[in-house]
């Protein structure tokens, strides 16, 4: 096995070890994804010079020499970002973004630019300036999205951990489809300097894409600047809720996210809880229009005039469609998120941790990212935002797990949600259910990184 | 003019009043997104929150 193969851990802890030449590590990875990338299109620059000096620089930091993906969403100090389009409404340009002085000051190494869902704008990432990322499960389905080339760079095992971006589910959608952890930080918690609509947004955080919980941590507390201790996971008051987000679901998801849900249950000696989420339909309309005009951040008619006819027609009409939103929509989407917040903060007093699958079907194919469920067909986009939504509108942390893979061996997830500032529980929880279920769906790898150890599904 | 029709009509209307251009494929999009979300944003719009104002200055790090 290669040591491109080993978790973020291993390779930080074998380098701090003097076990593993971190230059070795770095060539190893960048032919690595000369390698494996023209079957992914999941990093879409690599830049060896800059790298080497980063590795020649780098402090004794917990990621000392560590080679790490960062998505196409933030500037690095060679490369402005592009956002997955061939333009900005803003433009972007060369810097020392949060994201990467989190990642130099931790002594990682950035080894390339992970490809994104064109503008941030879908969950399923199969529309890119770049191309699309492609699936290491099944290179014809979509990685998620947006943050599709950090998650498929992770589980085409490139490199061991990616940063993603997360103000829709955008961390969380590409985790479940890729058979990732990845966590939505709590908002505010970790690095965002640098992102194009960072003084402004409500939504967005920067989090970690990794193999399991405790790579995700370790990259969480570089992004976080704080280290981030794990614990035993207390015996969690498991909340459940009756709605669509959990029962309107392919079959195979909803039986692998009960079993999951009961493992974690009875891993650590807790109970389940059925609450209520009431307008959760709202909530989740609420989200996408803070999220969208969020983006209106330089959109003056004039300007939406003059788009990059690179932009692709599907960009353009989201962008446009933006300037039509009604403000008074948009506040009143604030005061929903007031109540909802409300609502939220009495919940967390009677559970720990909300449990729900992270997106309701497996990752579809790209030529076509429709979802087929109980209540009929819908786009991926229009069934995952039910999931995802909730934690960007109220700035409550979630993190996707690995549950499961369907008949078709497509990863199936679980998402976990808890207080504001519960990040660390977060983790503990899913380190947890990794010991529940023996790492069984952490530990399996698609057929593209190599080893697909015979597993059942489900 | 039918609701249906003044809903339609927002659309174009909206985007000439701004002086927004569109092809024909950018008016589909767009028509299709507001198909998807103008009745749930009138359903929204009529949610009675309780008068319940934006939390000021949100720090979205903490609970309300």
């Amino acid at each position: 096995m290669s040591e491109v193969d080993l978790t973020l851990r291993e390779q930080a802890a074998g380098i701090a070890a003097g076990e593993i030449d971190p230059a070795g590590l770095l060539d190893a990875t960048l032919s690595r994804i000369e390698e494996r990338d023209p079957a992914l299109n999941a990093v879409v620059e690599t830049f060896p010079e800059q790298s080497r000096e980063m590795l020649a620089v780098a402090p004794p930091g917990p990621l000392h020499g560590v080679p790490v993906v960062v998505k196409d969403e933030w500037p690095l100090p060679w490369r402005a970002e592009r956002f997955g389009s061939a333009e900005m409404l803003v433009p972007s340009s060369p810097g020392e973004s949060g994201p990467y002085r989190a990642l130099r000051d931790a002594g990682a190494v950035i080894v390339g630019v992970g490809n994104m869902h064109e503008l941030g704008a879908s969950s399923t990432g199969n529309i890119s300036v770049y191309g699309p990322a492609r699936n290491p499960w099944d290179t014809e389905r979509c990685p998620g999205g947006s943050s599709s080339g950090s998650a498929a760079a992770v589980a085409g095992r490139l490199v061991a951990g990616a940063v993603g971006a997360d103000g829709l589910g955008s961390i969380r959608y590409p985790a479940a489809y890729c058979g990732l952890t990845g966590l939505k930080p709590t908002f505010g918690r970790s690095a965002m300097d640098g992102h194009h609509v960072a003084k402004i947004t409500e939504t967005v955080v920067s989090g970690p894409l990794c193999a399991d919980a405790a790579d995700c941590r370790l990259l969480a507390s570089a992004l976080f600047g704080a280290e981030l201790q794990p614990a035993a996971a207390p015996p969690l008051r498991i909340g459940v809720i009756r709605d669509p987000v959990s029962e309107d679901v392919n079959p195979e998801v909803g039986e692998a996210c009960e079993t999951a849900i009961e493992e974690l249950r009875a891993e650590t000696g807790g109970s389940l809880i059925e609450v209520e989420l009431p307008r959760l339909e709202l909530t989740v309309l609420a989200t996408v229009l803070i999220a969208n005009t969020e983006q209106l951040h330089g959109a003056s008619p004039e300007r939406l005039n003059d788009l990059d006819p690179g932009i692709s027609p599907l960009g353009r009409g989201i962008i446009k469609y933006r300037a039509l939103i009604p403000a008074a929509a948009a506040i009143q989407a604030r005061r929903l998120r007031t109540v909802v917040r409300h609502h939220l903060a009495a919940l967390f007093e009677q559970v720990d941790v909300l449990a729900w699958p992270t997106v309701p079907a497996p990752a579809p194919p790209l030529e076509a990212p429709l979802v087929e469920l109980p209540s009929g067909t819908l786009t991926a986009d229009q069934a995952n935002v039910r999931g995802g939504a909730l934690a960007n509108l109220t700035g409550i942390p979630a993190i996707s797990v690995p549950v499961g893979l369907s008949s078709e061996r497509l990863p199936i997830a679980l998402q976990l949600s808890a207080a504001w500032g519960r990040d660390e529980l977060l983790l503990d929880a899913a380190e947890a259910l990794e010991r529940a279920n023996g790492r069984r769906w952490v530990e399996q790898r698609p057929p593209l990184a190599g080893a697909a150890p015979a597993a059942d599904s489900l | 003019m039918s609701a249906e029709g003044a809903s339609a009509a927002f659309v174009e209307t909206g985007l000439a009043a701004m002086g927004i251009e569109v092809d024909e494929v950018e008016i589909a999009v767009i028509r299709a997104a507001h198909e998807l979300y103008w009745p749930a944003i009138l359903e929204l719009l009529s949610v009675d929150t309780g008068g319940v104002e934006p939390e000021p200055n949100p720090d979205l790090s903490r609970r309300p």
